[in-house]
């Protein structure tokens, strides 16, 4: 991406792309765990944004098409560069068996205390805990994007989108009852 | 519906995200099952802890700066263009005297009354997009209504009627005076999950305030539209006129806009 002269600000859309910098840094930290790695992706994103913007359409989503770039860009070159295909998580196991009514009752009343007193550390290990792909719905979806837009960014069925939040969301209630608080 | 179908939409429920007979059915369902109730207080409790809890990375500011500093001020660099040739020069004059003359014809003679409309639209969503750009968009962060009203005074010559002080859903995160178009405004913002709305409030004489295409909101009639991917609401109450912005669901739009109609 070439610099500007001095004064110069960016255009319209560039304000506007440059308005979604704290969502996409925020899951680019979240997949890349780090900050550095985090700036690059981030960097990386917009400057395949800038030299794609002829082919956005004015008037169409640029949010959830700046998350498609920052993802595709992810999956095709951060992940492959570190030689860590992480795809294993949480969400990716079948949920335990349901627990006979009565244990299951107490279960759930523990569940219901441990959520609410999780604590911010507790929660961004669960999350971490989490497939790539279980990580990037529920972002997306803290993020305000709606099920449609995720499965653009995701490149899948909205019904995939669906069932991979569930399944991380399960997984996020399971890590976080099972961990003492 | 029976369990497994409530388990399914329960999240689309929490939402807002089901039509209204889905909704109602939802509801009915909880009402009656205890079971579903408590996945239905499970599932807001995660959605609380994530929205409120989970550590959240905002891009550091000098790292923004140097991106701002990168995107180009327009998509084709200067240094790419070619001079053109000078027998061109005079064909380019009139072409050019043809695109500035002939909006303004249109505007003048044949301008349909949606073109001030959309000049209120895209100023609110670049006054949104600015607030959200700035590194100190609230010149008072939110101590309650009391504290951020009274803090107008002086700096407008109108008292922005706001009343609503905001709630858990949307908890009023401060305030600011800017301009929007040609004169001052009030800035108020309210956050929604992770997101801002913005609520822009003016004196509404002399602006194009939609009269057709509106819906009831409440008491309110108001003006839906979007821009950018930024869902807008505009409205004129009496003497003074609103603009809200977000990224947010236009469904959490109205409920806003609802809070504005029941408290003011």
């Amino acid at each position: 991406m070439q610099g500007r002269d001095e004064g110069e600000q960016p255009g319209a859309m560039g304000r506007e792309a440059l308005a979604y910098a704290d969502g996409l840094y925020n899951l680019a930290r979240y997949l890349t765990r780090n900050e550095s790695d985090a700036e690059d992706l981030v960097q990386e994103t917009y400057t395949r944004a800038f030299n794609a913007a002829a082919q956005f359409t004015p008037g169409t989503n640029l949010k959830a098409w700046l998350f498609r770039i920052l993802r595709n860009t992810f999956v095709s070159h951060y992940r492959r560069e570190r030689h860590n295909p992480v795809t294993g998580g949480l969400d990716t196991v079948s949920p335990s068996l349901p627990a006979p009514e009565d244990l299951g009752r107490q279960r759930d009343s523990i569940e219901l205390d441990r959520l609410r007193k999780a604590a911010a550390e507790d929660i961004e290990r669960a999350l971490m805990g989490l497939s790539e792909d279980g990580r990037t719905v529920i972002l997306l979806d803290l993020e305000g994007l709606t099920e449609t837009e995720t499965a653009q960014v995701l490149g899948c069925a909205v019904g995939t989108v669906k069932s991979r939040l569930s399944r991380a969301r399960a997984a996020l209630r399971q890590a976080l009852a099972d961990w003492e608080t | 519906m029976d369990c497994g179908d409530v388990r399914e939409v329960l999240l689309d429920y929490q939402q807002g995200r089901l039509a209204s007979d889905a909704h109602g059915q939802v509801r009915a369902h909880l009402d009656g099952c205890p079971s579903c109730a408590h996945e239905d207080r499970l599932e807001h409790e995660l959605t609380l802890a994530l929205e409120r809890r989970l550590p959240q990375y905002p891009a550091p500011l000098a790292f923004k700066r140097r991106l701002g500093a990168q995107w180009p001020a327009e998509a084709s660099s200067a240094a790419t263009r070619r001079p053109w040739p000078k027998k061109w020069t005079a064909l380019a004059v009139a072409a050019v005297l043809v695109l500035v003359l002939a909006p303004l014809a249109w505007q003048a003679v044949l301008a349909p009354p949606d073109a001030g409309r959309s000049a209120m639209v895209t100023e609110a969503v670049n006054d949104h997009v600015r607030l959200l750009q700035s590194q100190r968009p609230l010149e008072i962060e939110n101590s309650g209504i009391h504290q951020v009203i009274p803090w107008f005074s002086g700096r407008l010559d109108f008292a922005p009627g706001v009343r609503f002080a905001g709630d858990a859903d949307f908890p009023l995160r401060g305030g600011a005076v800017g301009y929007f178009l040609d004169r001052k405004a009030a800035t108020l913002v309210y956050g929604r999950r992770l997101h801002s709305v913005s609520v822009f409030v003016v004196k509404a004489e002399g602006l194009p305030w939609p009269r057709r295409g509106l819906e009831r909101v409440g008491r309110l009639e108001v003006y839906r539209t979007s821009a950018r991917g930024f869902n807008v609401l505009l409205w004129r109450d009496g003497e003074l006129g609103y603009a809200l912005v977000s990224d947010v669901a236009p469904k959490d739009l109205t409920l806003l806009a609802e809070k504005f109609a029941r408290s003011s």
